[in-house]
């Protein structure tokens, strides 16, 4: 029986390795590496699989924060015979070229939580609205701030596009809040703090030294906001307000007990959710189509927004029945609006 | 002991009989080797799902293609009984360059990869003349010089990778015959007769062999050691370059994690081929057929589902068992008065 499977295998050898097609639809979730973050993603996965009779939609994280081993997870997942992929970009340019691989071999590719840089091979780019979650985070921490006082903007790395698109829109907000006569201004862009180690050196140090000069601080970056919350609650600081963003449980629980005043939620389950159903569609006839009314950014033109909302102490027992809400308010009208599944 | 040293004891009638001894020898290890390496296939492809697939295949001889000239850009310092520990670095600020050379000075492709490739041959000769110079081990030098390398290459590379390099470049990696054998291949093919032919055919690759053998004696005969010792790092630097730039054609980026991981893949294809860790022989088959074992095995292992981990785990355990055997060889050897 093996003799007979080697033969067969040989003789494809020799006629030059024809893949077979495969009407299951088997879906990679990839990570740029790990991070809290993507956790959601699998459950987003699981339930698309349930939902939509989907063969697979498996959460798969590269070792390591590196394009080459993103790249090489890839290649070993198409080997491995999953066919359509989801995937945050381990470099903005360079996925690129996986990505064009990816879909010379047949298989479709979007880009989740993060996007590629245009003009990209992949069908859409579905992922939180930076400039949008920023600008609504700085508007809810100076409400919390009694319209005035000086603000610190805890954020990622300045290299990364989304900073860029976070440090406009913290500093557009209190522009247009200055413009409404509100007595708010900005006291530091405090960057490189999504990484634990930098996090805790140069929060605890700005909250042990400078505490004083500032009234609140709003974070875009996941890690700098557990950090502050830990911080906060230590000092027992009332006087500092803070907005967050994500939704570790540091972060939910230190809401809950009215140590901080917010957090600015993702929606990476209905991230997870929606790829996998639209690269469904896609392997099953569909396309994207032409006059899909996608919201360009500066970085990528066919971006969808995933979904933002604000979660405070008064709804914080619900917020995921409402970013549920969000993902079936996308899912309502996505047939619609980005799919062509005429033919 | 190896070949250059019974040439330099022996009366010619030994010295034929040794020689044919140890060309035996040769082919037997290399035979040893193609035979695991066809064992591996029979079993990945009876029990690893996808093994065989186009795209796999593909993958599977792109990524050998560089783990190959990886593992030569050590062998030729092996052959001399040294290493090169900064053969990453040196590939990392080849690439940096030539992505600079490409991307920024918008230069041709040409003269970006002819940059990238002559910055990793300089890199080579300041290792090769620092041990020259220093006569400190190789080691150090090269541990050195690594660190050295990798730290000025982020001090002027601060701004991270240099990203969407021209497709003329990058076709490189694309293009495959037969649907599945990566062009790549043809690179280290072309790389590898060359190698061989040196060693086997010139009077400068056997003059690296001798001093790997035993290099007082070879200076005793007249070879230029150093000389020898530089040109065998520059060519290590050269070679570590050229892997460099066929990995980045394959990324499609210089990424600043270049020959980051190299150094175990580096050390395994020449090891495992044959080419000894003292100094004096080299199997540039060998080396090809030790990068292949290990690619195959890590490909095979990830495709029938171990974890990333236990690949890595098998990968430096296959090192030592490798390494073990020889010096078990060796014992046994002198144990019967060879």
């Amino acid at each position: 029986m093996k003799m007979t499977k080697l033969s067969v295998m040989a003789l494809a050898a020799v006629a030059g390795f024809t893949t077979a097609a495969t009407a299951e639809t088997k879906v990679a979730l990839v990570p740029g590496g790990p991070h809290p973050f993507f956790a959601n993603w699998e459950g987003g996965g699981v339930d698309a699989v349930s939902d939509f009779g989907v063969a697979a939609s498996d959460y798969r994280v590269p070792q390591e924060w590196k394009l080459d081993m993103q790249n090489k997870m890839l290649e070993s997942l198409v080997s491995q015979g999953y066919n359509a992929f989801a995937v945050f970009p381990g470099d903005a340019n360079g996925t690129n070229a996986m990505v064009s691989e990816l879909k010379d071999f047949g298989a479709p590719t979007v880009s989740i939580a993060g996007c590629t840089q245009s003009p990209s091979p992949v069908e859409f780019c579905l992922a939180t609205d930076v400039y949008k979650s920023a600008y609504m985070g700085t508007m809810a921490l100076i409400e919390a701030m009694g319209d005035e006082g000086k603000i610190v903007h805890e954020t990622s790395l300045l290299i990364d596009p989304n900073t860029q698109l976070r440090v406009a829109a913290v500093e557009q907000a209190i522009a247009d809040a200055q413009a409404d006569g509100k007595k708010v201004e900005l006291y530091q862009h405090l960057t490189d703090v999504d990484d634990q180690e930098k996090a805790d050196q140069k929060i605890n140090a700005l909250l042990a030294g400078k505490a004083h000069e500032f009234d609140g601080l709003v974070s875009t970056a996941w890690v700098a906001s557990v950090v502050t919350s830990k911080a906060l609650r230590a000092s027992n600081n009332e006087d500092l307000k803070f907005i967050a963003i994500d939704h570790d449980k540091i972060v939910l629980d230190a809401i809950r007990d009215g140590v901080i005043q917010g957090t600015m939620l993702q929606n990476p389950h209905g991230q997870a959710y929606i790829a996998t159903y639209a690269l469904d569609k896609l392997l099953n006839g569909c396309s994207i189509k032409a006059d899909a009314p996608f919201t360009p950014t500066p970085q990528h033109e066919t971006f969808i927004d995933s979904g933002t909302m604000l979660v405070t102490k008064d709804n914080i027992g619900n917020w995921e029945a409402e970013m549920k809400a969000v993902t079936d308010e996308i899912m309502a009208t996505f047939d619609e609006k980005f799919l062509d599944c005429a033919s | 002991m190896t070949a250059t040293q019974l040439e330099t004891d022996m009366s010619p009638p030994d010295r034929r009989g040794a020689a044919f001894k140890d060309m035996l020898s040769r082919l037997a290890k290399s035979a040893g080797l193609a035979l695991v390496v066809g064992l591996l296939i029979f079993v990945f492809v009876n029990w690893a799902d996808g093994f065989t697939g186009k795209f796999n295949l593909f993958n599977l001889t792109r990524n050998l293609s560089v783990a190959a000239v990886v593992g030569f850009g050590m062998m030729v310092v092996l052959a001399l009984g040294h290493m090169n520990l900064a053969l990453g670095s040196t590939a990392l600020a080849s690439v940096m360059i030539m992505g600079w050379v490409m991307k920024v000075a918008a230069l041709p492709v040409p003269v970006a990869v002819g940059c990238g490739l002559a910055v990793g041959t300089f890199l080579g000769l300041i290792n090769g003349w620092l041990i020259v110079k220093t006569k400190l081990h190789s080691f150090i030098i090269t541990l050195a010089t690594a660190s050295m390398f990798l730290g000025a290459v982020l001090i002027v590379f601060r701004a991270g990778p240099i990203s969407d390099l021209p497709r003329e470049f990058t076709g490189i990696s694309k293009t495959r015959y037969f649907g599945w054998v990566s062009g790549m291949l043809l690179i280290t093919a072309v790389t590898g007769v060359v190698l061989g032919v040196m060693y086997k055919f010139t009077t400068l690759g056997r003059q690296m062999l001798a001093t790997g053998a035993n290099a007082d004696a070879a200076e005793l005969s007249g070879i230029p050691v150093n000389r020898a010792i530089l040109i065998a790092h520059g060519l290590s630097g050269f070679l570590a370059a050229l892997a460099g730039v066929m990995f980045t054609a394959r990324q499609g980026s210089a990424l600043l994690s270049t020959g980051e991981d190299w150094l175990l893949a580096s050390f395994l294809a020449p090891l495992l081929g044959g080419t000894l860790l003292a100094g004096g022989y080299v199997s540039v088959l060998g080396a090809f057929l030790g990068a292949m074992l290990v690619g195959i095995l890590q490909n095979g292992l990830v495709l029938i589902g171990v974890p990333d981990f236990w690949v890595e785990f098998v990968l430096g355990l296959t090192l030592l068992a490798t390494v073990s055997l020889d010096r078990l060889r060796e014992v046994i050897s002198a144990r019967r008065g060879n």
